[in-house]
């Protein structure tokens, strides 16, 4: 106990100092953008007067470091700023986007989860059999499928030529199905791949035939001795794809007209509404950040051995 | 590891072969491509709008694959856009390759202080989600194709710098190094002659395994208009122009989807086939 508390801890510290590198990064980035922001805020014909005024206002005649200090000091102080298209906080509107980005990624994972935890343990353990072969397959063409693509084709087949779901917007559980298949069947591609491989080389571990040897069934063999061990390389796939998933699956929403935060990014993008972009940045980072210190407490519970080190 | 069983395992390897005859044919239709193609890539045709596949029925001076809503050729743009999208990820991989492995290099090696800063700028790069940085990146940039290669070097260089790192770290207090050392050799000279050649096999399997991603990420970056400047022809932009007329005009989807699809499939067959031949675990 006292290890896993030594281990959070260290994992704690370098996850605050990602963060403050992140927020570095973000800050960095607004000064590189081209243009005044304090020009970007105000109405076009307005006179140098002004601009010079919403520049003191916004800090921009000071030093840079000072003005780092300033930006840190609100972020640590819940202000994320203001978006200069909306008009609006922007810690509201990335909030505001959350849930339908987190209802997406849920699906999404659950799709991933369901599509590839029986192929790949099976393919694992009958190598070289059918179903293997079959989801080879399944696994590289999902891998090779542009997520653009993958969306298209099923709005072409179910939206156009089926017409049996609605490829557009965001509400009801008919509107979720398309989306969710679209991102997740690629990361099942990949998890497959994982748990095959995975439950492949466990398999062949001594522990296991020893196992066998004490006469314990193969089902009980593969549930409870073989998947456990096969496993731990799977969470930190899953965990690493929700960090980036939670921070919107911009090509996914952009194709389904999704209202998470992917469009919103693509949205402050197209309108060069700098200081949303870079609360983007700082939010789904450390997102990221919290997702895999969460992975990294499943993995303890998983298997202790990890604690230590 | 001896030429002849070299080409045995290629040989033996199907994913090898399959994915290296698709890429080669791929790479020489792209690259021959000014040479065969009758119509511009770019001057669009309003009278020659939204035409179907013709396929061999006009010969090559038909619309082969149908034409896009400017009514340019879509055969064309295909395989001029597959060309700048080859270009894009040859060096999309090779400058993020060198840049990680010069500093997973010196991580692994020098450890210590310079490993943690490293390591650390990767944890950074790491927890910005792809795409996110990636857009970020171009809107302040710009679009242009050194910019895309900026970003593709970006969001590519730390899975080098891993894999390097690794290596490195496993061999940095061999006996043939530490020879070296006492015999005076600098350690520049024991990063370029020693380590380097140790690390060039998981190299290329990284490098090989990495060419699908990054034209996928070209092609979603072109997608959101991010990408590849207008009017050149790539994938991606193909792919977002079409997607207006999917209902009525699918070619003008499905075209360069299922060419982006070969294109990445073969090069993951590829990725995969390499790795199979060059992985010392791969022993039959």
């Amino acid at each position: 106990m006292q290890n896993f508390m030594r281990f959070m801890m260290k994992r704690f510290v370098s996850a605050v100092i990602v963060i403050f590198g992140v927020t570095i990064v973000a800050f960095a980035l607004m000064r590189l953008a081209p243009g005044n922001p304090a020009a970007l805020m105000l109405p076009d014909n307005a006179t140098a007067e002004q601009i010079a005024a919403v520049e003191v206002k916004m800090g921009l005649d000071k030093p840079v470091v000072q003005q780092y200090i300033i930006y840190i000091t609100d972020v640590l102080h819940g202000d994320l700023g203001t978006s200069i298209f909306f008009n609006r906080s922007c810690a509201e509107l990335i909030f505001g986007r959350l849930p339908a980005t987190g209802l997406l990624t849920f699906a999404a994972v659950f799709v991933s989860i369901l599509v590839s935890f029986p192929m790949g343990i099976i393919s694992g353990i009958k190598k070289g059999s059918a179903i293997d072969f079959g989801s080879m397959v399944f696994a590289l063409l999902g891998m090779s499928m542009s997520q653009v693509w993958l969306g298209l084709l099923f709005i072409l087949f179910f939206g156009v030529y089926l017409g049996v779901l609605p490829t557009q917007g965001y509400g009801s559980f008919r509107n979720l199905i398309l989306p969710a298949l679209t991102l997740g069947l690629p990361l099942a591609a990949l998890v497959t791949r994982m748990l095959r491989s995975g439950m492949f080389e466990v398999l062949q571990e001594d522990y296991i035939t020893a196992t066998k040897a004490r006469g314990i069934g193969n089902f009980e063999i593969y549930t409870k001795y073989a998947l456990k061990n096969a496993l731990l390389p799977t969470i930190t796939i899953i965990g690493m794809q929700i960090g980036q998933l939670l921070a919107g699956a911009i090509i996914v929403e952009q194709v389904f007209g999704w209202p998470g935060l992917g469009s919103l990014t693509v949205k402050a993008i197209h309108m060069r509404d700098f200081p949303l972009i870079q609360s983007i940045l700082l939010v789904s980072a450390t997102l990221f950040v919290a997702i895999n210190i969460l992975v990294d407490i499943i993995y303890v519970v998983v298997d202790p051995r990890m604690s230590l080190n | 590891m001896k030429k002849s069983e070299l080409l045995r395992r290629m040989g033996k390897s199907k994913f090898f072969v399959i994915g290296a005859i698709i890429a080669v044919l791929v790479i020489l239709t792209a690259f021959t491509s000014p040479l065969f193609v009758v119509h511009d890539p770019i001057q669009s045709n309003l009278r020659n709008r939204l035409i179907p596949p013709e396929l061999f029925a006009n010969g090559m001076s038909g619309f082969m694959l149908g034409t896009d809503a400017l009514g340019q050729d879509i055969f064309t743009r295909l395989v001029i856009g597959c060309r700048i999208s080859l270009l894009i990820a040859a060096a999309g991989v090779l400058i993020p390759a060198c840049i990680g492995t010069a500093l997973g290099a010196i991580a692994g090696y020098f450890g210590g202080a310079i490993d943690n800063v490293i390591m650390r700028i990767c944890d950074i790069q790491l927890s910005i989600p792809t795409m996110v940085l990636a857009i970020t990146v171009m809107a302040i940039f710009g679009n242009s194709v050194p910019n895309l290669l900026l970003v593709l070097a970006i969001v590519g260089w730390t899975s080098y710098t891993r894999v390097v790192r690794g290596s490195v770290m496993g061999i940095r207090n061999a006996e043939f190094i530490q020879a070296s050392r006492v015999l005076g050799a600098s350690n520049a000279r024991i990063l370029i002659t020693q380590i380097l050649p140790c690390v060039l096999t998981p190299l290329i399997i990284l490098m090989s395994q990495q060419i699908g991603f990054v034209i996928l990420t070209e092609a979603n970056l072109s997608f959101l208009g991010m990408g590849v400047p207008l009017p050149q022809p790539s994938l991606g932009s193909m792919i977002a122009d079409g997607r207006e007329y999917i209902a009525t005009a699918p070619w003008t989807v499905v075209v360069p989807g299922v060419a982006l699809m070969i294109i990445v499939l073969a090069f993951n067959f590829l990725g995969d086939g390499v790795r199979d031949i060059l992985d010392p675990k791969n022993k039959d």
